[in-house]
């Protein structure tokens, strides 16, 4: 009888691509929402994220999220150093630069500048050049994709395309001259400025005079030390507050939920995609129930207990479900390829299609329930009316 | 002497509607044997209807006792009159009533499936019975692709499959033309008889009532003469065709 069920589903093709369609939309907007959602809130901890080297990021209490720089004093780095537990610690400058293009324009850059002896917190990939090349005089590297998008030399004319800046060309930071030693590959920040590594020392140099402009000391405990344990002590002997990585992640992406109106943006179009499921989705099956009211009756009639009609709508349903879910989470999965390199920010862990599933299937078994009603308390007498 | 398949004492049924109660049957007392093609007949609105759903187990009645081979479907479960429909009836309908996205052979093999057989054998079983109500070459067309002629071969096929012991038929006839009606009688003579079935068909077609070896008249609820011939009949203007 499940054959029969699903060749009255699929026999009915305008109903069955129309119930199709639903699914497929809802599940596009699901996947493809939360996976930007989730891409978004990605990038503003993309450069925690490639920066896995130190146990614990050493901040100002006031920090809210990784770009709220406060500075610290010089001072705070030679304290950290002191404290117990802690195998070394480095400075970090992190901070945003204007850099003036070829063309006159100006760009503004996120430029980290490195601890010049150990280069900690360099990026994760070099697609040319080394990060030893930052020892260079003037050197910089430059992220990739600002390095063939933003950064880029205008072409001859204005119509034709850009010039991606390379390795030896030169660059106006904050009317100090850099040059370009390398080129690496990193996560895109949420602001999607230009990255800029440079050594700390040329870093401070490049930007504007300040009294303190030590941004975060990174910290690798000592082998055996609890790294939360390190933490206290380096807040109890500093004042400071010291993180790991996943906490500092963690008060970044807070902050962005409870202070921007991401969240509940996305939040509100995947809503919306889940109710388009259950109107489109719901209407149609039902208004496909109605139409086999009749069938369904005279199964009813010859024998049909309500347990296996049950089972038959559950398995209709079922099936436009998942064959919808696939084709919403494919053209989803289609989005993240086409806009690997692009400003899209897509990323979809395995949580996202596992909730698009859910979702798909509630749908489903409301949809179900929604038309089930009309089944089980369907009389077979229906079947003798002309 | 006959064993009755149908004995119907006293049986009464009404429908609530919003503010009114109406009576549709009033007290119905019917005997039909075994092997026997009993017709009934009346105006629209007198019963008949009704009165072969609480037959065929589909409506409950009010009062009175409705045997269907010794068991009364009002004193049984949920589940055992779904049962005694699915094995012991065979449905006949007006507008043949076949699931139009599926083929002949599938149309007739649901009571098969329904009654548990397996797909392969109900397919065989069902390709044998369209074999003998003549639509061999039919198996795998849909019913959109027939005649009405031919889908009313399918739907007495369907009636058939499983061996039924009691089959209703709801104006069986009325949307074919006095040939093609002439012809499923004679199929339904032929066929449905087979066995001992006992036929109960409810029509307003007075050309097919010589094939009936009675034919009761309803009223207004009640059965107001039972006929052994067409001859004997006292119709009115309503019934006749």
């Amino acid at each position: 009888m499940y054959l029969i069920a699903l060749k009255m589903l699929v026999g009915n093709r305008g109903k069955f691509f129309a119930m199709l369609f639903g699914v497929a939309l809802t599940s596009l907007i699901i996947t493809q929402q939360s996976s930007i959602f989730i891409g978004l809130m990605s990038r503003t901890v993309g450069f925690i994220f490639d920066t896995p080297q130190p146990d614990l990021w050493v901040m100002d209490p006031k920090v809210q999220f990784v770009d709220d720089i406060k500075p610290l004093q010089d001072t705070k780095l030679f304290q950290v150093r002191g404290v117990d537990g802690v195998e070394w610690a480095v400075p970090l400058y992190k901070g945003q630069i204007r850099a003036r293009l070829s063309n006159g324009t100006f760009q503004t850059c996120n430029v980290i500048g490195l601890d010049d002896a150990s280069l900690v917190a360099g990026p994760p990939t070099m697609v040319e050049g080394s990060l030893a090349d930052l020892r260079r005089a003037d050197g910089v590297i430059v992220d990739e994709a600002a390095a063939n998008g933003k950064l880029a030399k205008p072409g001859p004319t204005p119509d034709s395309p850009k010039i991606p800046l390379k390795v030896g060309d030169s660059l106006e930071l904050n009317d100090n001259r850099a040059i370009v030693v390398g080129i690496a590959r990193a996560t895109r920040t949420f602001q999607s400025q230009p990255i800029v590594y440079t050594t700390y020392s040329r870093a401070t140099r490049f930007a504007p005079r300040e009294r303190k402009l030590l941004s975060f000391v990174l910290v690798k405990v000592r082998p055996g030390e609890d790294v939360h344990a390190v933490a206290a002590r380096i807040a109890q002997q500093t004042g400071l507050s010291a993180y790991t990585g996943p906490e500092f992640k963690g008060i970044t992406i807070r902050y962005f939920m409870k202070n921007t109106g991401i969240p509940i943006n996305f939040g509100m179009a995947v809503g919306l995609g889940f109710l388009v499921g259950v109107a489109i989705v719901g209407q149609t099956f039902f208004s496909f129930i109605v139409d086999n009211m009749r069938y369904l009756g005279i199964l009813k009639a010859m024998g049909a207990p309500n347990r296996l009609l049950f089972h038959m709508i559950l398995l209709q349903t079922a099936l436009v479900g998942v064959i919808g879910c696939c084709l919403g989470m494919g053209l989803a999965s289609l989005t993240s390829i086409v806009s690997k390199n692009s400003e899209l920010a897509f990323y979809m862990p395995w949580q996202v299609p596992v909730v698009t599933a859910l979702a798909t299937a509630l749908i489903t078994l409301i949809t179900t329930a929604f038309s089930l009603s009309k089944v089980l308390n369907l009389e077979p007498g229906i079947v003798f009316r002309g | 002497m006959s064993t009755p398949a149908i004995v119907c004492r006293d049986v009464t049924k009404s429908y609530l509607t919003e503010k009114t109660v109406t009576p549709a049957l009033r007290g119905i007392n019917l005997e039909v044997n075994e092997g026997e093609l009993f017709m009934l007949v009346g105006p629209s609105g007198c019963g008949k209807t009704s009165l072969i759903s609480v037959i065929a187990g589909i409506l409950n009645h009010d009062g009175g006792q409705c045997l269907i081979f010794g068991r009364d479907p009002n004193e049984m479960s949920e589940e055992e009159r779904t049962a005694y429909r699915g094995k012991s009836v065979g449905f006949v309908f007006q507008s043949y009533n076949l699931i139009p996205t599926l083929t002949t052979t599938e149309n007739v093999s649901i009571p098969l499936l329904l009654n548990g057989w397996n797909r392969l054998d109900a397919t065989r079983r069902a390709e044998e019975m369209l074999a003998k109500v003549g639509l061999t070459n039919k198996s795998r067309s849909l019913p959109s692709e027939l005649s009405g002629g031919q889908q009313q071969r399918v739907a007495i096929a369907r009636a058939l499959v499983h061996n039924p012991r009691l089959i209703v038929c709801d104006e069986p006839t009325s949307a074919l033309d006095h040939t093609t009606g002439g012809e499923i009688m004679e199929l339904f003579r032929q066929e449905a008889l087979n066995g001992n079935r006992t036929l109960v068909i409810v029509t307003h077609d007075s050309r097919i009532f010589r094939f009936a070896d009675r034919i009761g008249v309803m009223d207004d609820g009640q059965i107001v003469q039972v006929a052994s011939s067409p001859s004997e009949l006292q119709l009115d203007k309503t019934t006749k065709k």
